[in-house]
């Protein structure tokens, strides 16, 4: 029986012409790779449609910032490394103290570059690159100061309202409703940012980590008695 | 539906005093700059494709030289029972619980089924996108949505400020206050001739003014029950002639 078949197959291979031998494996190489494509694609799409997409066409959402500002180092309370490779320990500093408006009204607002110059005038090193542009920008060196033009991370379509004040003011009187916090910490307005953007204090460089989909921002208002009249959210 | 609140606490409404109004524009300026409408240049008017959320009508009343003229302005009536609603196909315009007809732009598919349906003539479509000139990059409202190309829209009793309004109140832990929360043209209004304010609030400026005798809504056998009431025009000649015998 098996010796019969090794015979066919014998006999196959001796009359198969040479460009079909040369075709079927390319074809099946080819098609291995059109599937790991159309797989990709796939994942692509689905994630995207769930939330965020996976970054594997290279549509990377992170954001490049004029400057490499560390979350960490100013909000964090670990000891992290800084870019002339010191060891740093974290500042701990409330979100609220840079981001003020977050707690009154409907933009969290970034501060100015005056604000950073106050520590930044003598605080760190005159080798670190990016405190050399933080210092050209608020005017300390050189005479040519202008505001530092950041990059938005999280941006809402144009279509859509959202006001941080009655999210912060709500999750401060409802700690148990915060989300994604690491170090646990879910009071005060500093706490319950998490729930949105992550732990941002742990972040080198801002990324979204939340999908912040209308369905997400739909299902935690139908859950806690928020307004769902779309004309809160669009108009 | 069942997306919407049950509880009522608010019904939006507007009173305007036809008696005060003395033409002049300032609602319909004050409107185009809060709600970023797009500008009505001359080949707007050419095309009678004019935009404007809020316009003052004006009429001739008697024959020359006895002749007077009238002003009325006209914005969405914000109908109870109105004729839009129900013709559109994508649910976006719809009554919210406050007493509003809300225009939710992102599901506008533009149809402008809605726009035939109107008596008031007061829903525009966006038959082109809309540009501003250069000057006016940094003028728009950040809290209005800017509308693009095939989208109808209308005005919407500013609920920009009506959320905000609420909102703050919500904050401080009271109640909205009568008179706190104005739209665009209430608040330009020179002569107080527009009035805006919650009718479930039985002691509020609106509520008041609309028990006047003066009252009437527009186009009343149509029964579309307007959230805005108007109060007729006073006509000096007959009341004086009336009251002093
Ligand atoms: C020293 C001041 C400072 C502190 C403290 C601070 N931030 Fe920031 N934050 C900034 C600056 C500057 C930017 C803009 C640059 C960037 O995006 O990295 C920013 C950006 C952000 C962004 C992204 C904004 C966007 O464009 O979408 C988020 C979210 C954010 N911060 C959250 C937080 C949270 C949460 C905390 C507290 C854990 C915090 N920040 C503490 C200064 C600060
Ligand atoms: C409360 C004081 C304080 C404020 C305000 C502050 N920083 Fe800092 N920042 C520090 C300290 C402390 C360090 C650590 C310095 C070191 O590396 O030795 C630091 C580090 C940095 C670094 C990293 C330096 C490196 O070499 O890696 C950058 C960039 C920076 N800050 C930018 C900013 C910007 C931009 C702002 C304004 C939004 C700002 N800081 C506001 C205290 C502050
Ligand atoms: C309910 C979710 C939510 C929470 C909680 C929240 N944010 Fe945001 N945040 C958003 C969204 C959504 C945006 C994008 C807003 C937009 O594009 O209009 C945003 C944008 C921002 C921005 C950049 C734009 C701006 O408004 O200046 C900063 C900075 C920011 N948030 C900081 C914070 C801080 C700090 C906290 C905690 C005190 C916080 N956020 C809590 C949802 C949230
Ligand atoms: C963690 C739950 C949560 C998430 C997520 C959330 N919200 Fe909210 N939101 C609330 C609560 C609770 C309130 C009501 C606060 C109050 O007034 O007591 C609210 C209020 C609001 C208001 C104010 C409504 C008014 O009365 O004017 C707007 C606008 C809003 N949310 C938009 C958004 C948008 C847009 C998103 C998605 C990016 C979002 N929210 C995500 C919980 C949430
Ligand atoms: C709690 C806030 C909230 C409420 C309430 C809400 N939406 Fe949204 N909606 C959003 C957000 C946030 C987005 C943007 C999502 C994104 O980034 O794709 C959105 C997007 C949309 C879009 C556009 C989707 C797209 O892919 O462009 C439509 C259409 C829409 N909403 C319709 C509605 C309708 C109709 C209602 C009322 C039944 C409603 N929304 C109520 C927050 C809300």
């Amino acid at each position: 029986m098996l010796a019969t078949l090794l015979e066919f197959l014998r006999e196959k291979h001796r009359t198969t012409p040479m460009w079909m031998k040369v075709l079927i494996p390319v074809l099946g190489v080819g098609s291995l790779g059109v599937v790991a494509v159309m797989g990709a694609f796939l994942a692509f799409v689905v994630t995207a449609w769930l939330g965020q997409p996976i970054p594997v066409l290279g549509f990377d959402q992170s954001v490049e910032q004029p400057i490499a500002f560390p979350h960490t180092i100013h909000a964090g309370m670990g000891v992290y490394t800084d870019s002339t490779g010191d060891q740093v320990q974290g500042l701990g500093m409330d979100c609220t103290f840079c981001h003020r408006t977050v707690t009154s009204q409907a933009n969290a607002g970034v501060p100015p570059v005056q604000f950073c110059a106050y520590c930044h005038q003598v605080i760190g090193g005159e080798e670190s690159e990016p405190l050399t542009q933080v210092r050209t920008a608020a005017g300390i060196i050189g005479d040519s100061p202008h505001p530092i033009d950041w990059k938005r991370v999280h941006r809402m379509p144009d279509h859509v309202r959202f006001v941080h004040e009655p999210h912060i003011r709500y999750l401060t009187q409802h700690p148990d409703k915060v989300t994604n916090s690491t170090s646990g910490e879910t009071m005060g307005a500093a706490g319950v940012c998490s729930t949105c953007h992550g732990d941002v204090a742990s972040m080198e460089e801002v990324a979204q980590v939340e999908p912040l989909k209308m369905g997400q921002c739909v299902n935690c208002h139908r859950d806690n008695d928020a307004p769902t009249d779309c004309a809160s959210c669009h108009h | 539906m069942t997306l919407q609140r049950e509880k009522r606490d608010y019904s939006w409404g507007m009173v305007v005093d036809v008696d005060k109004c003395t033409g002049c524009q300032a609602c319909v300026l004050a409107c185009q700059a809060e709600n970023n409408v797009p500008l009505n240049l001359q080949d707007r008017f050419e095309r009678a494709r004019v935009m404007s959320w809020i316009r003052v009508e004006r009429y001739w009343e008697g024959e020359f030289p006895d002749i007077k003229a009238r002003f009325i302005p006209i914005m969405c009536q914000h109908c109870e029972n109105a004729p839009c609603e129900p013709v559109c196909p994508v649910f976006a315009t719809y009554h919210n619980n406050e007493g509003l007809n809300v225009q939710v732009y992102n599901r506008c598919v533009g149809t402008r089924y809605c726009a035939n349906g109107c008596p008031y003539i007061v829903r525009f479509f966006n038959y082109w996108e809309p540009v501003w000139p250069e000057a006016f990059r940094n003028h728009l409202n950040p809290d209005v949505t800017v509308r693009s190309r095939g989208i109808m829209e209308k005005c919407s009793f500013c609920i920009q400020r009506i959320r905000r309004g609420v909102r703050n109140a919500e904050r401080e832990n009271r109640d909205v206050v009568d008179g706190e929360i104005q739209t665009a043209c209430t608040q330009a209004c020179p002569t107080d001739a527009l009035v805006f304010g919650n009718f479930m609030d039985e002691d509020s400026k609106v509520s008041k003014m609309k028990k006047d005798d003066r009252h009437y809504t527009l186009l009343p056998h149509l029964e579309t029950d307007p959230n805005v009431v108007y109060l007729a025009k006073i006509d000096t000649d007959k009341s004086a002639g009336e009251s002093h015998g």
